[in-house]
């Protein structure tokens, strides 16, 4: 039997399988590749799981062979057992991740086992750790290649698991300025008010073109993104939001009911010592700062 | 009934009436009803200037009196006490609404506390009849005594009334009824003795009037603020209707039908634009403005009612939104405004919803917690297997205590403007008194006509460090009176809000 001979038949069954992702057994290679003896078969298989290019299973007594694909050929390379079924855990978990725990508790390896195989797998740039945005000490691995997801990444509002809230101060700027110069529309309007409040209201899907046309954001930004930012808006009591008879929510910017009250004129409405002023004492109006240079002006 | 609150009406008390009557009514306010011999005991003061004080007290509308079988026992009225600094504000309502004349008799009125309309028009007339800018005549303040009892704002006061087999009278309210005046009794009057007058109707201020106008006038400036001035006007309509049908200080009025408001819209000549438009201007105040109005029907092209209450508790929830964005900033005010839309809710919850970072959500959240903003409701799972059963802290706004607090706020920062208004005003005392002493002298000296040369030697006795001296004083006067008016103006909200039973 000649090496040549030889490697065509292997890559013959190579064929095959990447034409059946699910596997393939003994008798579909036979019947792709006919006049094959058994023993030249198995020299082939046994070279082709030697290499690792294979995962063999057993389905109802039958053995199965199915290809692996290209990135876990790689991640196996010289790669022991346990790092094979770490890594097989972490593939499964997808671009959600798995927590350190569940892959101890699933692969039943020993605490000082395992953090050797992630730190190994680590070195190897096969997987990677994302800290989670929601729980700070919590860290889940995923394989290098995957962009986490929503809810670990936190989405557009996050960078390195830090929260970015210069950016969301801005945006939360540009929506409202958006939404304020059509605020006066409203404002004694010849067609009516009701018109006028329309024209006042944008649709959560404006505010967002407007945003994307500006181009002070690198990441694309959803509709649901620059929603969250508007409701800050009505939360921050500089907006009310209204839902069209279509469903979809629409914003208008508001002022506040009435002017600054007296309280926060003075002084004393925004001391941080106001409950320790007394009549008598340290600190007493009479003889206040704050409000002496509030006199001065 | 708190300590600020007394530490405020004593410093009123002193102000308008010296240090014997703030002493008897600061002994009032901390012991709640007394008789004189026990204050006598605890003040120390002489029996006759108590007796004296109380009387001003009662003759003001500061105290009330009840009496038991064997004393009688007083008792101080601290809200009216802090009336005393609104006055400005109901002259200055006068004017507006009336005229200067109205402006005349009501500051007349509120010096008097109460008195018989011949001696009240007489006494104002021979004020201001050397006056020649003021050009006031008998007929004018007559008929605008009359109209400003038919509007309400003066109302007749109560009548004493002696109880058989007691010694104490008891004050009756009396139904005020609009009084005819004699123009020639008037004018006899003027030229004789007042003493002499047989005039035994007393009349006195309704500050309850002046308060609805002001309440009016907050929901119509909110609604200005929130819609337009067509809007502001509706709103002023459908208040004239529910004033019609309904008690003024309920919480919800009368359902007005939209007809009656067309019908009124179209009198008003000069908005074309509401009377256009007043179904839709319904609408968008029904939907867009702060829930002051509420469509409760269709009949009659539909039907809406204010809601008085719910308009107070906006106005204060906007007073509350102001007061957390100065002292906390504009963050802590989306957090504090974000739990009170949420009635419940958790700290995650917060940092997810106001897109604040972790760690300063929490700082504010904390430091909401301590200024008393919020307040925060843990939840214990019962009996959960195992010790590790976490507790989850729900934070919610009570939205009545939050207003207690400002209201302490107010009363404090009240006191703190009065006291430094009080001490600056004795620290410059001197200067303060020779300046008054020069000003009338040399207006003695102008209504005589003395040569100009004279006038200025008086002049220059004020040196100009001096002059620099009183005129910064007077400035800062004038700042703190001006913020004595403002926070008067931000209790009002609150009063009007505590004003609708929970």
């Amino acid at each position: 039997m000649s090496e040549s001979n030889d490697d065509q038949v292997t890559e013959k069954i190579l064929n095959v399988a990447k034409k059946n992702p699910k596997g393939i057994s003994d008798k579909d290679i036979a019947a792709a590749i006919p006049g094959l003896s058994s023993a030249e078969l198995v020299t082939a298989i046994n070279k082709l799981l030697q290499q690792g290019l294979f995962d063999i299973y057993n389905q109802g007594g039958s053995l199965i062979y199915r290809l692996k694909s290209q990135a876990s050929k790689q991640a196996v390379k010289g790669a022991d057992n346990e790092e094979k079924v770490v890594y097989n855990l972490i593939e499964e978990a997808g671009n959600k991740g798995i927590w350190i725990r569940d892959i101890r508790i699933r692969s039943n390896l020993a605490n000082t086992q395992l953090t050797k195989v992630l730190k190994s797998l680590e070195s190897k740039k096969v997987i990677k750790a994302v800290k989670c945005v929601n729980a700070s000490k919590k860290k889940v691995y995923m394989l290098y290649n995957l962009e986490p997801d929503r809810s670990i990444s936190g989405g557009a509002w996050y960078q390195d698991q830090d929260f970015e809230s210069e950016f969301v101060e801005i945006l939360n700027r540009q929506c409202l300025r958006f939404l304020q110069q059509r605020a006066d529309k409203i404002k004694n309007n010849p067609r009516g008010p009701i018109v006028g409040r329309t024209q006042s209201y944008a649709t959560a899907a404006e505010v967002q073109k407007y945003i994307t046309d500006l181009g002070i954001s690198k990441v694309k930004l959803e509709v649901e993104d620059v929603i969250t930012i508007l409701n800050t808006l009505v939360y921050d009591g500089k907006a009310e939001s209204s839902v069209y008879p279509d469903g979809s929510k629409v914003y208008r910017s508001i002022e506040s009911l009435i002017t600054p009250p007296g309280l926060v004129q003075v002084p004393c409405g925004v001391c941080p010592l106001i409950h320790k002023c007394c009549s008598t004492g340290l600190i007493t109006p009479q003889e206040c700062k704050y409000m002496s240079e509030w006199l001065e002006q | 009934m708190s300590h600020q609150l007394g530490r405020i009406v004593s410093q009123i008390l002193h102000r308008y009436f010296g240090e014997i009557v703030q002493n008897v009514g600061y002994d009032l306010f901390i012991y709640g009803s007394k008789s004189i011999n026990m204050i006598v005991k605890t003040t120390g003061l002489p029996r006759t200037r108590i007796v004296d004080s109380l009387r001003t007290l009662l003759k003001f509308d500061l105290a009330t009196f009840e009496s038991t079988d064997v004393f009688v026992n007083y008792k101080l009225l601290p809200e009216n006490i802090l009336l005393l600094i609104r006055y400005p504000r109901y002259l200055l309502q006068m004017k507006s609404k009336y005229g200067s004349e109205a402006e005349m008799l009501v500051e007349e009125l509120l010096q008097q506390a109460s008195c018989s309309a011949t001696v009240l028009i007489v006494t104002v007339m021979n004020k201001y009849k050397d006056d020649k800018e003021k050009n006031i005549n008998m007929i004018n303040l007559k008929d605008t005594f009359i109209s400003l009892v038919t509007a309400g704002y003066i109302q007749q006061a109560p009548v004493a009334e002696l109880n058989e087999g007691s010694e104490a009278p008891i004050l009756v309210p009396v139904e005020t009824k609009v009084p005819e005046l004699d123009l020639r009794d008037l004018m006899q009057a003027m030229a004789n003795n007042l003493a002499d007058v047989k005039d035994n109707t007393y009349w006195k201020v309704n500050y309850d009037r002046f308060h609805l106008d002001f309440r009016d006038d907050l929901m119509i400036k909110a609604i200005t603020r929130r819609i337009d001035e067509n809007a502001g006007e509706l709103m002023r309509l459908l208040l004239e209707q529910m004033y019609l049908t309904m008690a003024p200080w309920a919480a919800e009025s009368c359902p007005v039908p939209a007809v009656e408001l067309r019908e009124s819209a179209r009198r008003l000549a000069d908005r074309p634009l509401l009377q256009q438009h007043v179904d839709q201007y319904l609408r968008v105040i029904e939907e867009s403005g702060g829930e002051f109005v509420r469509r409760c029907g269709d009949a009659g092209g539909g039907q809406y009612a204010v809601c008085a209450r719910r308009a107070a508790e906006r106005l204060l929830e906007a007073l509350l939104d102001h007061c957390v964005t100065e002292r906390l900033g504009s963050k802590a005010h989306r957090i504090f405004r974000l739990i009170r839309s949420k009635k419940y809710i958790e700290e995650e919850d917060i940092q997810k919803n106001a897109m604040l970072p972790n760690k300063e959500c929490k700082e504010l959240t904390y430091k909401l917690l301590e200024e008393h903003f919020i307040s925060v409701q843990p939840m214990r799972k019962a009996a959960s297997a195992g010790g590790t059963a976490k507790a989850i802290y729900l934070y919610h706004v009570k939205i009545h205590e939050v207003a207690h607090t400002v209201r302490e706020m107010c009363y404090r920062a009240l006191h703190n403007v009065i006291s430094v208004g009080a001490h600056m005003r004795q620290s410059h005392a001197r200067l303060l008194d020779k300046q008054r002493r020069v000003r009338s002298i040399v207006h003695g000296m102008r209504v005589r006509g003395e040569p100009q040369d004279n006038i200025d030697d008086v002049l220059e006795t004020l040196t100009p460090p001096e002059l620099a001296a009183v005129s910064a004083a007077e400035a800062k006067l004038r700042t703190l009176a001006a913020a004595e008016i403002e926070l008067d103006r931000a209790l009002f909200i609150l009063t009007c809000y505590f004003a609708y039973p929970r």
